[in-house]
């Protein structure tokens, strides 16, 4: 919808956080953490699995997990949460269809890798960096994970920032 | 047997497209339909004034507050507010302030038509597929995207055919479906899915047995759960509008699906799902003996006419057992008052069970009924993740209404549940 040529998307830096599979929404921000006041959404981070996960956080950081990664509620203050809290990206083997959605459209990069052996690689708190345009990510001890080249409309929406700067203004939402 | 034609999603989206090719990986589409709640609208209100955006048609708006209703902490209060003076100053036509759940409020709407494309600002949206509509949750900002323009992007999905069978056995209902459905394929086993009932059944599901499977679709990561409309939903929907729908969508002979599966009804026995997944599913009569504390019938899962019906004859001139809190909280105001009709809010009543107001409760660790770090609950919402009722501690354990019924009588799960002599039986 923008006419400028798009930046490319930056490289993201960040330690490594290890999950395992159907980590569900009401896990990563349980539901008593649900509010409009942005301290206590951030606050809420994964507080039942491990209390001392979100003061740990450094912005940058990657959460790594199995499959069906973020399954379950829609509400999206699981999502403000990982942004607040800087979350960079997350790898995991797959992705629940609305968590996928939300994170593409608050600017969180959700990857695959090519194999899902290669997380098998990764240790906890180890620093990669990914390249997401690319589909890669490099550990600092030298392996190299292929990661699924994301489809063109998920990366036009991660190179706007999100969903919705794409949104038409206010008078061609009237003329729909 | 798998051919070229199309799925009842295949067709809804088509019939919808905005923009994109035949083979557009993402399609621009309209959408016929927009639910929402307090807390998830509540959360796109500021942006959607700062940037002076309007709703595209209020006409096709549905919006209740079901989470804090009315609400318990001063906190949710000023979050219901700022939804409630949000929906006012936008003249959402379908505001509707404290009659129910969300989904249970949309598909009690005539905008809930078979064929209808809606998307809601929650994941169990997809239960309007009950009636034949492809219906899908969403996070806020898709959310907010579409009330400005009545327009969302989707991707055609794969979909899975499940075939039901048979009759339904007499202690069974739709709950034990889903939940055998879960047992077959797993939590993720629809990822990105349209799941697409047929029910070949004989007599066939009722309408609500439909609606609980469908809700629980997303269980199984489906995008829909839509059932091929029939003269069930025809019935229903001439009831519900005063006229029969006017078109029915359903899939072409050769349509083209990923995989078919096939569930005989006859065969099915009383099942439970265990802590902390709804995918961790066993029968009632493999489970350990296990006291329980608080027994809920409600959610948008169930908590409808013939839940409460089931559990009411269950409970008749018994009494709960001591040591359990059986709470029910009928899915809308209208179910409520069936139920008063009926009945079995006496019934229930008598045998010492608590009715709330109509809304979602403890059902997302939300409202009275919340469980403690001691608790063990029998429930029939649709998500027994950890820490989602109450208490990280907690254990939440999913049933149909007769079953937790049974529990609160006998104030355990076990096999006993369902021998013979058992209450009920
Ligand atoms: S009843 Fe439970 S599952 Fe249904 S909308 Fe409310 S919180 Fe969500």
């Amino acid at each position: 919808m923008t006419s400028t040529v798009p930046p490319a998307i930056p490289p993201i830096t960040g330690r490594v956080w290890l999950f395992g599979d159907n980590l569900n929404t009401d896990v990563i921000h349980p539901p008593q953490f649900f509010s409009l006041d942005e301290a206590k959404v951030k606050r809420g981070l994964f507080h039942g699995l491990d209390p001392d996960i979100q003061p740990g956080l450094l912005p940058g950081d990657i959460l790594v997990g199995g499959r069906n990664f973020g399954c379950g509620s829609s509400r999206e203050t699981s999502i403000r949460s990982l942004k607040l809290n800087g979350i960079g990206a997350i790898v995991a083997v797959d992705f629940a269809r609305i968590f996928f959605r939300n994170c593409t459209n608050n600017g969180i990069p959700c990857l695959t890798p090519t194999d899902p052996g290669d997380l098998d690689l990764l240790r906890r708190h180890q620093v990669v960096e990914i390249d997401a345009g690319e589909g890669r990510m490099t550990s600092d001890t030298g392996d190299t994970i292929a990661l699924d080249p994301p489809g063109q409309f998920v990366q036009r929406v991660w190179r706007a920032g999100g969903l919705l700067p794409l949104l038409p203004g206010p008078r061609a939402g009237r003329e729909v | 047997m798998s051919g070229h034609g199309r799925t009842i999603s295949d067709k809804i989206i088509d019939a919808h497209t905005v923009d994109g090719s035949e083979d557009a990986l993402h399609r621009e589409v309209y959408v016929d339909a927009l639910l929402g709640h307090d807390a998830t609208i509540a959360l796109l209100v500021d942006e959607f004034e700062r940037r002076g955006l309007e709703i595209w048609d209020r006409d096709r708006v549905i919006f209740t507050n079901d989470h804090f209703s009315p609400p318990a902490t001063i906190e949710r209060a000023d979050i219901s507010n700022k939804f409630l003076r949000f929906a006012r100053e936008k003249n959402v036509t379908h505001l509707m302030l404290d009659r129910g759940i969300c989904h249970q409020l949309l598909v009690e709407s005539p905008l809930c038509a078979p064929g209808s494309l809606i998307v809601g600002a929650d994941s169990h949206t997809v239960m309007g597929g009950g009636v034949g509509a492809c219906a899908t949750g969403m996070g806020s900002t898709d959310i907010l995207y579409t009330l400005a323009t009545g327009r969302t992007w989707m991707r055609r999905p794969e979909t899975v055919r499940v075939r039901f069978h048979g009759a339904l056995t007499p202690h069974c209902n739709g709950r034990d479906v889903i939940l055998e459905l879960l047992r077959l394929l797993g939590e993720a086993g629809a990822q990105y899915r349209s799941l697409e009932f047929h029910d070949l059944a004989d007599p066939p599901l009722e309408q609500d047995d439909r609606f609980a499977i469908s809700n629980m679709a997303v269980e199984l990561g489906a995008k829909f759960g839509v059932f091929v409309p029939d003269r069930v939903t025809a019935a229903y929907c001439a009831e519900r509008d005063g006229q029969p729908p006017s078109s029915l969508v359903v899939p072409d002979e050769d349509a083209h699906y990923e995989r078919t599966v096939d569930v005989d009804l006859s065969a099915l026995a009383p099942l439970i799902a265990k802590p902390w997944s709804p995918g961790n599913v066993v029968p009632v009569t493999e489970i350990e003996r296990k006291p329980v504390s608080v027994a809920f019938l409600g959610s948008c899962s169930s908590g409808r006419i013939t839940d409460i019906r089931d559990a009411a004859e269950e409970v008749k001139g018994r009494t709960i057992h001591p040591e359990v809190r059986f709470v029910v909280i009928p899915a809308s105001v209208e179910v409520f008052k069936e139920a008063l009709r009926a009945g079995y809010v006496a019934t229930l009543t008598d045998a010492g069970a608590s009715f709330n107001h109509s809304s979602c409760g403890p059902c997302g660790g939300i409202d009275k009924g919340v469980l403690g770090a001691d608790d063990v609950c029998v429930s029939t919402s649709n998500r027994n993740f950890r820490g989602r009722m109450g208490h990280w501690e907690s254990r939440t354990y999913l049933a149909s209404a007769r079953t937790v019924a049974r529990a609160a009588l006998a104030g355990h799960i076990g096999p006993e549940l369902y021998d013979e002599g058992s209450p009920g039986s």
